[in-house]
C-alpha cells in the first residue's frame, strides 16, 4: 500500500549568526494511513521542525516529501494554506482557541478559509465534530469558560472538522491534569479508526507509549523507529 | 466563494474586536470622528453661506439686474457739470427704444422716510417713486387679492396712489380690514391704496411655496416701504426731473455684458457724452463671493483633510498595536488554513469598520456643530438662513472615513498577512 506521506533526505538548515544549524539532517520516514505515531525527543532534536514541515507550515531546505502521491516540498504559501485547511489538522499544547469566538465558531474556523465555505454547512460540520469529542453541549460558550481538558477537546474537534488525512498534536497534554491526559489521548487514539493518521509530538515517554509506533529523534536525525 | 461571503465574517469580526476594545477603539477613532465632523460641518456651513448669498443676490434683483446710478462727473469732464442733466425719464424712453436686450426698465426715485397715516394710525416708512417695471426688476409681485401695483397709467397721469409693503399695511390697517381702495395720508396729502406687495416671510431655512419666485429667508425688512408713481414723486415731492437711478432687467442673462455696453452707449449719446452715471451689475458681487467661498472651502477643507490624515495615522497606530497583541491569533488562523490574503482582508476590513463607525460618530458630532453654528449665526446675523445637513455631504463624509481607514489599514494588514505562522504561534 502506498504510504500517506513519504519523506526522503529531508533537511532543514537555519542560519544562527555565523553558524548553520541543522534542525533536520537527512530524515527518511514513511507514514501510513490510520497510523498512531509518536515522535519523541528532547527539545532541539528536530521533532517540532519535522512537524511544521509535514504540517505545511514550513518548507524544507532540501529533500522530498510525497503527500498522497504528490510532491509537496516546494509548494507556494497559498498552496500550503490549502493543504492546512483541507488535509491537515493541528492540536497545540496551549490549545490556541480564539478567545472572542464561541466554541462552535472556533471549530468551524478552518472551514471558513475554504473556497467552498458555506456558513450553514460549516456550522453543521462543526457541531458534528463537537459531538464527536463530547463537547456538543457547549457550542455557544467562549473558550475562557471551559476547563483545560474541555478546551483541548474543542481543539481536537477543530483539528478534525475538515476531515484531514493527518492530525499533528504538539504536546497536546502538556497543559492538562492527569485525568484529562488520558481522556485526550484516548480521543486522539480513537481517530485512527476513521482512517486519520495521528502524529503525537512529545518529549514525554509515557505519552509516546500510547502510540503504536514511536519515532525517537536526536540532533536532527531519526534515532530509533519502533513499532509495537 | 462570493466576495460577500468573504467580507461578511470579516465585518462581523471587525465589529467584535471593536466591541471588545471599546476605549481603545474610541481613542483610535477620535481623529476620524473629528475629521469627518469638521469636514461635514465645514461643507454644510459653506453651503449655508452660499444659500444665504443666493438670497442676497436675489434680493438685489439677481444676476440679470443692471443698476444705473447717478455719479459725479469724472475729473476731465468736471468743467462741463452745468450741462449734466442727470438721469431722467428721457433716458428711460431712450433705452427702451434703442436697447432691445433690456426687458424691463424701472426708473426709481428715492423720496425718503415719510409719515403715512390712516386716521390716528401712523407709521414712518421709506417712500420710493417707481413705475410698473419695478416688479419684474425687483422680483416682487402683488397677490391677486391684494389689489394691483403702480400702473403705466398711474405714471402717465401722475396719480395719487400708493402701494404698501406688507408690514406697512399691517401697521396701518387691522388684519381683517382690506387696505385696497382706502385713502391714507402721505406727508399730509391723500393717497389711494392701490395694492399691497407680497409678504416676504419667514426665518425658515427655505421658502418654497409654489408661487414664490424670490426665496424669502430672513429678508423680512423688505416688507417695509411704500411705492408711489415715479412722476408723482418727482413732481409733488421733490420738484425735479432727476431720477435716483434706473433698474434694468436683461432678458437673457447670457447677454448681460452686451446689454451693459449698449446701455452705456445709449446713455452717453443722450447725455451728450457726459459720464454722469455709473453702471453696475451683480456679477462682480457674485465673483467676489465665489472667491470668498473657495477660500473658505480651501482653508476649512485643509483643516478637515489634516484631521482625517491624523485620524488615519491613529487608526494605523492602533491597528499595529492590535496586530501585535493578536500575533497568536494570526498564527492560529494561518495554521488552520488562512492564506496571507485572508488575513490581509480581515485586518483591512477591520480598519475600515473602525473608521466607518468613527465616521458615523463624526456625523453625529457634526450635527451638533451645525446646530450650534446655526444658533450663533442666528444671534449674530439675523438675515442668515440656517444650514441643514445634506445627505449627500454626509455620505461623502462617511466615504472619506472608510477611505482613510482602508488606506491606513493597508500597512498593518500587510504585516499581519506576512507573519510567519510558526513564529506567530510561538509568540507569548
Amino acid at each position: 500500500m502506498r504510504p500517506l506521506i513519504s519523506i526522503r533526505g529531508l533537511r532543514k538548515t537555519y542560519r544562527m549568526g555565523d553558524e548553520d544549524v541543522h534542525a533536520l539532517d537527512g530524515v527518511d520516514l514513511d507514514f501510513a494511513q490510520g497510523e498512531f505515531v509518536a515522535i519523541l525527543g528532547p527539545s532541539g532534536s528536530g521533532k517540532s521542525t519535522l512537524m511544521h514541515i509535514l504540517g505545511f507550515m514550513d518548507r524544507p531546505s532540501a529533500g522530498s516529501i510525497v503527500f498522497e502521491g504528490q510532491e509537496v516540498a516546494g509548494l507556494d504559501p497559498d498552496r500550503c494554506a490549502w493543504y492546512r485547511s483541507n488535509r491537515v489538522g493541528f492540536v497545540f499544547q496551549a490549545f490556541n482557541l480564539l478567545p472572542r469566538l464561541t466554541v462552535l465558531e472556533n471549530v468551524a474556523l478552518p472551514l471558513t478559509y475554504r473556497q467552498d465555505s458555506d456558513p450553514g454547512r460549516n456550522a453543521d460540520a462543526a457541531r458534528a465534530a463537537l459531538e464527536r469529542v463530547g463537547m456538543g453541549h457547549r457550542l455557544d460558550h467562549r473558550p475562557g469558560e471551559l476547563s483545560g481538558g474541555e478546551r483541548q477537546r474543542v481543539a481536537v474537534a477543530r483539528s478534525l472538522v475538515g476531515r484531514p488525512a493527518i492530525i499533528f498534536a504538539d504536546e497536546p497534554t502538556g497543559n492538562l491534569d492527569v485525568r484529562n491526559v488520558d481522556r485526550v489521548l484516548d480521543l486522539l487514539g480513537s481517530l485512527i479508526a476513521e482512517g486519520i493518521t495521528v502524529v503525537l509530538v512529545t518529549h514525554d515517554l509515557s505519552v509516546a507509549e500510547r502510540a503504536s509506533r514511536v519515532i525517537s529523534m536526536r540532533a536532527g536525525r531519526v534515532q530509533e523507529d519502533r513499532r509495537r | 466563494m462570493r466576495t460577500v461571503d468573504r467580507l461578511r465574517p470579516a465585518v462581523v469580526n471587525g465589529l467584535r474586536e471593536l466591541r471588545a476594545n471599546k476605549v481603545r477603539s474610541l481613542l483610535s477613532m477620535s481623529g476620524i470622528i473629528l475629521g469627518v465632523a469638521s469636514l461635514v460641518a465645514m461643507v454644510t456651513v459653506v453651503q449655508g453661506m452660499v444659500g444665504n448669498f443666493r438670497q442676497f443676490v436675489d434680493a438685489m434683483g439677481g444676476i440679470e439686474k443692471i443698476t444705473v446710478s447717478r455719479e459725479p462727473l469724472p475729473r476731465e469732464q468736471e468743467h462741463l457739470a452745468e450741462l449734466s442733466e442727470g438721469l431722467t425719464m428721457r433716458d428711460v424712453v431712450r433705452i427702451r427704444a434703442t436697447v432691445p436686450l433690456i426687458a424691463n426698465i424701472s426708473p426709481e426715485v428715492r423720496v425718503g422716510f415719510e409719515k403715512l397715516a390712516n386716521g390716528h394710525r401712523e407709521t414712518l416708512t421709506y417712500v420710493t417713486g417707481v413705475s410698473a417695471d419695478y416688479l419684474p426688476v425687483a422680483k416682487r409681485w402683488v397677490d391677486p387679492d391684494k389689489g394691483r401695483f403702480i400702473s403705466d397709467l398711474d405714471v402717465h397721469n401722475m396719480n395719487d396712489v400708493v402701494v404698501l409693503g406688507a408690514a406697512v399695511a399691517a401697521d396701518l390697517f387691522d388684519a381683517n380690514e382690506d387696505p385696497v381702495g382706502k385713502v391714507i395720508k402721505v406727508r399730509g396729502r391723500s393717497y389711494i391704496v392701490a395694492g399691497v406687495l407680497n409678504n416676504i416671510e419667514g426665518s425658515g431655512f427655505q421658502i418654497s411655496s409654489a408661487r414664490s419666485r424670490s426665496s424669502g429667508g430672513s429678508w423680512r425688512y423688505r416688507n417695509y416701504g411704500a411705492f408711489i408713481p415715479v412722476t408723482t414723486a418727482l413732481t409733488k415731492f421733490l420738484g425735479t426731473d432727476r431720477l435716483s437711478g434706473l433698474g434694468l432687467r436683461v432678458g437673457d442673462p447670457a447677454q448681460l455684458q452686451d446689454a451693459v455696453d449698449q446701455t452705456e452707449r445709449a446713455l452717453l449719446q443722450s447725455h451728450k457724452g457726459l459720464r454722469d452715471f455709473g453702471i453696475t451689475t451683480n456679477e462682480q458681487t457674485l465673483e467676489d463671493f465665489r472667491r470668498t467661498e473657495s477660500a473658505f472651502k480651501l482653508s476649512l477643507g485643509g483643516v478637515a483633510g489634516i484631521s482625517l490624515f491624523v485620524g488615519g495615522i491613529g487608526i494605523m497606530n492602533v491597528m499595529l498595536a492590535s496586530i501585535n497583541e493578536r500575533i497568536r491569533e494570526i498564527g492560529v488562523r494561518k495554521a488552520v488554513g488562512a492564506r496571507g490574503g485572508d488575513l490581509f482582508l480581515q485586518f483591512l476590513v477591520e480598519a475600515a469598520v473602525v473608521s466607518f463607525v468613527g465616521g458615523v460618530l463624526g456625523l453625529v458630532v457634526s450635527m451638533g456643530i451645525v446646530s450650534l453654528m446655526n444658533l450663533v449665526l442666528a444671534a449674530a446675523i439675523p438675515t442668515s438662513a440656517s444650514s441643514m445637513l445634506d445627505p449627500q455631504v454626509m455620505g461623502m463624509g462617511l466615504g472619506f472615513s472608510v477611505l482613510v481607514g482602508l488606506v491606513a489599514g493597508v500597512y498593518p494588514a500587510l504585516r499581519a498577512a506576512r507573519l510567519d505562522p510558526i513564529e506567530a504561534l510561538r509568540h507569548e
